[in-house]
């Protein structure tokens, strides 16, 4: 019989009501099972009939154990070892498992006991309740999803290599060029002079056994010209070079590098007199010019 | 030795019954070496025919196989000639060919067989497990049988019912790997005879397959019609008179309108935006350059 909240006749509204405060209704339609009349359980019945069905056989003929399944290790506490939920697979299935290995352990002392074998000798060959060809096929079945397993495995292993590789391949890419770095370096110096050791052909060779053994001339110390030495700071060793060569404010209104006799040509001459190759004006030239012509 | 329990085991079924049933039918046959088997029996005929097909094959033990609908499978057992019987709903039911049971055993060799502690505790289980002890042990120095114990079935009664799982026995330390078949026995009633008689056992907590069914089905009916009654009664609301109210003039008194806008009216098209087809390719082939100096410095 179905219901409705108002077509019911065998409860009452306030009845529902209470039963719905109780918690005994949930919100919504509900459907009214039939009881039906009491169960049979003849008790007494089912002994009786279990007395004259029972064989008195000796337990060698049925081999039958009944005992609890095997305490487990793994589970958590005491009180709920009793209850295995019947909706959780794993533990359903791992319940069954350790009641078959209480029984194997009860049972195979006993067997041995009235020689009864359990092991199969080795030579002994006899039909299976399987065929050999089904156990290829699982023997296949379990292979192949051992290899899917290691292929990901792999793969995955392999995407973190890649990832940890990288890294380490750049970390090389800048060593490499730091040392090239350094070697052209040390060429040009002993290009330019600056130092007679041929250090650099050794390799891995720190730089402070080389300043220790110090220098040998004085012109070391000077290297390349003042001029040469100013542009190397200014340009030079990398760093930005895009707007290294432009004046700014302070470079243009810098004038401590003006020398005025130098610049009028009035000083003294250091270094001796040399020719000096004085070019006459423009208006000079052109006069020579026009008087050659 | 000598064989003397005589226990025989007729294994058979009804007809309709599909695949998954013929495998299992067939694999407690392999397993059980004092089985017999017998043609499918024809559901016009009554039950207690079965005590005469039985009778002609020797046998004082049986398990039929009943498939209603093609859906629900019933398993009997029964002790033929005097009972008791008793008839299960066989439900998840997997075969050996299964792949993911990986055990084997000897055919034939005999089965060591595990019992939940609840067998014990009432006496229609308790009449269940000699039931089940008769019918699948097997007799020792049967002529089918190989002389080892090498297997276990395991019966085990979780949520009301009774699970059925077959063990192969590797070690001495009792290492187990399933061989199958699997099922799950729900009990509906034990009987005093054989396919008959007078109850002895009903069960309170099975539930037919139909019942089941139709439950499933009521119960979606009944949200669908819960919808329907809440939509109606949302109907006759709308559609009852509307009770108009008096306007109230102190609402009103403090509304202030708001200014007006100047209305601006464009006579000139807005600059369209420039299009920007791809403002990563320079930067593309930007990168591309500096990837293949790199490439050919190292």
């Amino acid at each position: 019989s179905d219901s409705g909240s108002d077509s019911d006749s065998s409860l009452s509204d306030s009845e529902l009501q209470e039963a719905f405060s109780r918690g005994a209704l949930k919100p919504g339609l509900n459907v009214v099972l039939e009881e039906r009349p009491k169960r049979r359980n003849d008790t007494k019945g089912l002994k009786q009939c279990l007395s004259e069905f029972r064989q008195q056989l000796a337990w060698v003929e049925r081999l039958d154990v009944t005992l609890g399944p095997v305490a487990d290790p793994v589970s958590q506490s005491a009180s709920n070892k009793d209850a295995v939920d019947p909706e959780n697979d794993f533990q359903r299935e791992m319940s069954f498992y350790r009641q078959a290995q209480a029984a194997v352990l009860e049972a195979l002392p006993r067997l041995r006991k009235l020689q009864v074998p359990t092991r199969r000798p080795d030579d002994y060959f006899a039909e299976m309740a399987k065929s050999d060809q089904q156990m290829q096929k699982i023997r296949q079945k379990l292979k192949s999803k051992q290899e899917a397993m290691e292929r990901s495995e792999k793969a995955k292993q392999l995407r973190a290599m890649r990832k940890y590789g990288k890294k380490v391949q750049t970390e090389i890419l800048q060593r490499r060029q730091k040392e090239k770095k350094n070697m052209l370096n040390a060429v040009k110096k002993y290009q330019k002079g600056l130092s007679d050791k041929l250090d650099f052909l050794d390799e891995d060779q720190t730089s402070s056994q080389g300043n220790k053994k110090g220098s040998s001339s004085q012109r070391i110390k000077k290297g390349p010209n003042a001029k040469r030495r100013y542009k190397n700071q200014k340009f030079g060793f990398g760093g930005k070079k895009k707007g290294s060569k432009w004046n700014t404010k302070e470079s243009f209104n810098d004038v401590s590098s003006f020398r005025s006799k130098v610049a009028h040509n009035k000083g003294p001459r250091k270094g001796g007199k040399k020719a000096l190759n004085k070019r006459p004006g423009k208006r000079a030239r052109q006069k020579m010019k026009s008087r050659a012509r | 030795g000598k064989w003397k329990n005589k226990e025989r085991v007729l294994i058979f079924s009804s007809r309709g019954i599909n695949f998954r049933t013929r495998h299992l039918m067939q694999d407690l046959r392999t397993l059980m070496p004092h089985s017999k088997a017998d043609t499918k029996m024809d559901r016009k005929d009554q039950l207690f025919v079965i005590n005469e097909v039985c009778e002609m094959k020797n046998c004082n033990k049986c398990i039929f196989f009943e498939a209603k609908k093609k859906q629900d499978l019933y398993m009997w057992l029964s002790n033929t000639p005097q009972g008791p019987s008793a008839k299960f709903l066989v439900q998840n039911v997997h075969t050996l060919a299964e792949l993911k049971m990986t055990g084997n055993c000897l055919r034939g060799s005999r089965p060591l067989l595990s019992f939940d502690p609840t067998f014990d505790k009432e006496p229609h289980y308790a009449l269940l497990k000699e039931l089940f002890i008769q019918i699948f042990s097997t007799p020792q120095y049967h002529p089918k049988s190989q002389p080892f114990v090498d297997h276990v079935f395991t019966f085990t009664i979780t949520d009301e019912r009774i699970w059925f799982r077959n063990y192969q026995i590797i070690e001495e330390d009792a290492s187990l790997v399933e061989i199958g078949p699997r099922f799950v026995l729900n009990l509906i009633k034990i009987f005093q005879g054989s396919f008959g008689g007078p109850t002895l056992y009903e069960n309170p907590h099975y539930q037919s397959p139909n019942m089941h069914r139709r439950l499933i089905r009521l119960s979606v009916a009944a949200k669908f019609r819960e919808k329907q009654q809440v939509r109606e009664v949302q109907k006759v609301k709308k559609n009852e008179s509307k009770v108009l109210l008096r306007e109230d003039p102190t609402e009103v008194v403090f509304e202030t309108p708001a200014e007006e806008k100047p209305v601006e009216i464009q006579l000139v098209k807005p600059e369209s935006k420039p299009i920007v087809k791809d403002k990563k390719k320079l930067r593309k082939i930007q990168r591309k350059k500096q990837k293949k100096l790199f490439r050919t410095e190292a």
